[in-house]
């Protein structure tokens, strides 16, 4: 395929090849030339072997042929008259491959020497150095001066150094302010029972036996409802597909999600599963029901920690509604009958049994680099739905289907999502969906909102509608939101693989083009390439921790963790002060990912944790049989 | 797998529309597929009767072994549709 002058402009290095057959005497332009990114695909199946003394696109421009070609011909000296001298711009290339993905360039170490106060001069001496900001209270340049020094007026304490970089020296530069506190008390629950109520008695649970035989009545779709409660020697018991993962938790009274105090239950966790009359499981393709320890990647975000109980219920609801908007809804309902009721249990709990209180405080940090967090979520219907915003955490009533929303993108506190503002009904793709339960511990959102050098402006959600003419409507009020912020980056994420990846790709394009720096996370690996990219899609941070890069049944297994939150903030904090980012492999090679942790830990000298995969968990023969044919051999 | 790159361009009918799922036949009596729908990439809204087209292969057994979950799954389920309907 052709390609445009803009984009021949960008590839004046890279060597030229005409895309389809070419008369002599023709004087060559973009439109000639064959878009060097597949060139790697074409030397590979050998339609196409680059000659040494192969001309570069820049040297071709406007050159004459001389002979008639054929489509993909390498364009060499000798079939060319007037052929242009290039300035070699090699210096620049060589700058953008030496730099690794996500290299922070030692952005706490500018060249700005320590602050001297002699004799009450403050010096700043700056050897070498861009963007730097220096904004110098009057109170800290005063205290410099010493306590002998005589107070000077402010106007002279308070040099207005306009020079540039975030220098670590003087953080403090501005107040981070206080916008607003959530305080979470958690109760600790080693215990769960049935008994004639709901009730906590110190560490024990108690769930009204009969409890399911009211939430059946919560939607005619529902024909069944079975509790199970789950200790860790149960963990080896079939279940239904898991479709949501979720805390146990309430407001108290008068305080909104977000704000205010939580109650939180420690050690259980509640799980929804659910089938239709027939056995088939909600929202199914293919199944990744079986043995609970050998489905649940532990410890991710979204998922259930080892060790906690769980409280499973088994949804059934009315045959073929399965697939339908309403029936997913239902099962979501019907558990949550069950949870609200130990919510309000929570909220009569005796204060004495608080374990921990956890106080979480959004600021705000002018001054600093201002981002945003956009967390594309699936609205194209039925189980890819979300609740925005319940009464009560991860809660049903008063929470707002994004789908019912447009899928618009709506602003949320980073507080509001970690109170459990989102409600998520997602239920395929186990590996790389977001449970409710992910959103209650995002890690991006908690590594963001502490991190000092940072100005979280807040978290948008925008949902990802099914028909591309829908995905660019919202993506483009997105780009008009994100104008209207004067931000200096942002973060994109998008959960799983599928269409999701044309709005997240326009997703970058639109705050991209409005010269905001973007990082992307997504699953990608082998299974979730994008289908589609952009020239605003430099910076990616892939979620794939699987071994095989790929979509392997066990829950939350490919999802965000904090070793992707970290390399996401050391590349969004490298971009924003200019560091170029290395081209992508061909192909999906998991050394990148190590490459990049290993120059994090390095500049920051600290180590990264990186959480375990599926292979630390008991082998299901399905997944040895399927995925990892060669480990099957070998173990039978 | 040994056959993977055969890569062979197949149309389809929209047969079936759900809120999450589309189903689709495939032209010539060869198959029905069901996906979700965001696996399914399209401009305008979708309709049934819309033709579609994607680049399919051969499926290829990986593992000659019967695996006993996934038949244990499916007794489950039979035994679940019998109780259902008795």
């Amino acid at each position: 395929m052709a390609i445009s002058a803009e984009s021949a402009k960008e590839h004046m290095n890279e060597v030229a090849v005409v895309c389809c057959r070419t008369e002599a005497g023709t004087i060559l332009e973009a439109g000639n030339l064959e878009d060097p990114a597949i060139f790697p695909d074409l030397e590979d199946s050998g339609l196409l072997t680059i000659p040494e003394d192969c001309l570069k696109i820049g040297e071709v421009l406007n050159a004459k042929l001389v002979k008639t070609i054929d489509s993909l011909t390498p364009l060499t000296p000798d079939l060319l008259e007037g052929v242009q001298t290039m300035e070699v711009e090699s210096e620049k290339t060589e700058a953008t491959e030496e730099k690794a993905v996500e290299e922070p360039k030692a952005a706490a170490a500018p060249n700005v020497q320590a602050i001297q106060t002699a004799g009450g001069v403050v010096k700043i001496h700056i050897g070498e150095g861009k963007d730097i900001n220096l904004e110098i209270p009057v109170s800290f340049a005063g205290n410099m001066m010493g306590s002998s020094q005589p107070a000077a007026a402010p106007e002279t304490a308070a040099p207005s150094v306009k020079a540039e970089t975030a220098v670590s020296t003087v953080k403090e530069a501005k107040e981070a302010k206080e916008v607003r506190k959530l305080v979470k008390k958690h109760y600790k629950i080693d215990k769960v029972e049935f008994g004639p109520e709901t009730k906590i008695e110190g560490t024990t649970l108690y769930i009204r036996e009969n409890v399911n035989e009211d939430a059946v009545n919560v939607s005619n779709l529902v024909t069944d409802i079975k509790v199970d409660i789950i200790t860790p020697e149960d963990y080896d018991k079939y279940s239904e597909t898991i479709m949501d993962v979720q805390p146990i938790a309430a407001k108290e009274e008068d305080s909104k999600l977000g704000q205010g105090t939580t109650r939180v239950i420690d050690g259980v966790v509640v799980i929804v599963t659910g089938t239709d009359e027939t056995g088939v499981q909600i929202g199914e393709f293919g199944s990744s029901e079986g043995i609970l320890e050998k489905n649940i990647m532990w410890g991710r975000p979204g998922a259930p920690d080892k060790g906690e109980i769980f409280i499973k219920t088994e949804v059934v609801i009315k045959e073929k509604t399965n697939m339908e908007r309403p029936g997913p809804l239902a099962a979501h309902k019907a558990t949550d009958f069950i949870t609200q009721e130990i919510r309000e249990a929570l909220k009569k709990a005796d204060d004495s049994l608080v374990v921990e209180e956890e106080e979480l405080v959004q600021y705000r940090r002018p001054g600093k680099k201002k981002v945003l967090i956009v967390k594309e979520i699936m609205g194209q219907g039925a189980m890819h739905d979300n609740l925005i915003l319940p009464m009560e955490p991860v809660g049903i009533v008063g929470g707002k289907a994004n789908v019912d929303l447009g899928n618009l993108p709506v602003l949320l506190s980073p507080l509001e999502v970690l109170d459990g503002g989102i409600h998520a009904l997602t239920c395929i793709g186990p590996a790389s969906k977001e449970n409710s339960r992910h959103y209650w511990r995002e890690p991006l959102v908690i590594e963001v909102m502490n991190d000092e050098e940072l100005d979280l402006a807040g978290v948008v959600f925008v949902g990802s509608p099914q028909a591309n003419s829908e995905k660019f409507y919202v993506s483009e009020r997105l780009g008009m939101l994100v104008e209207s912020m004067d931000l200096d980056a942002a973060f994109i994420t998008t959960e799983g693989f599928g269409n999701n990846h044309i709005d997240f790709a326009s997703h970058h394009e639109q705050v991209g083009m409005r010269n905001v720096t973007v990082v992307g996370m997504s699953f990608c690996a082998q299974q979730g390439a994008l289908v589609v990219g952009n020239k605003y899609m430099k910076h990616m941070v892939d979620h794939n921790k699987s071994d095989q890069g790929i979509e392997n049944e066990i829950l939350s297994n490919n999802t965000l963790c904090k070793e992707d939150a970290v390399r996401a903030i050391a590349m969004i904090k490298a971009a924003m002060t200019g560091e170029e980012v290395k081209a992508p492999e061909r192909a999906f090679n998991a050394n990148v990912k190590e490459n990049n942790v290993d120059m994090i830990e390095q500049q920051t000298n600290q180590k990264i944790e990186l959480v375990p995969n599926e292979q630390v968990l008991p082998k299901s023969k399905k997944r040895l049989a399927i995925y990892e044919p060669e480990a099957a051999v070998v173990t039978e | 797998m040994k056959y993977g790159d055969k890569i062979i361009y197949m149309e389809g009918i929209i047969v079936e529309l759900k809120d999450g799922s589309v189903a689709i036949d495939f032209k010539g009596r060869l198959g029905y597929l069901k996906v979700p729908m965001r696996m399914l990439i399209n401009d305008q809204p979708l309709q049934v009767g819309q033709e579609i087209g994607l680049n399919m292969s051969f499926v290829e057994v990986v593992n000659e072994q019967v695996n006993e979950e996934y038949i244990s799954n499916i007794e489950k389920r039979k035994e679940k549709r019998r109780q259902n309907n008795g």
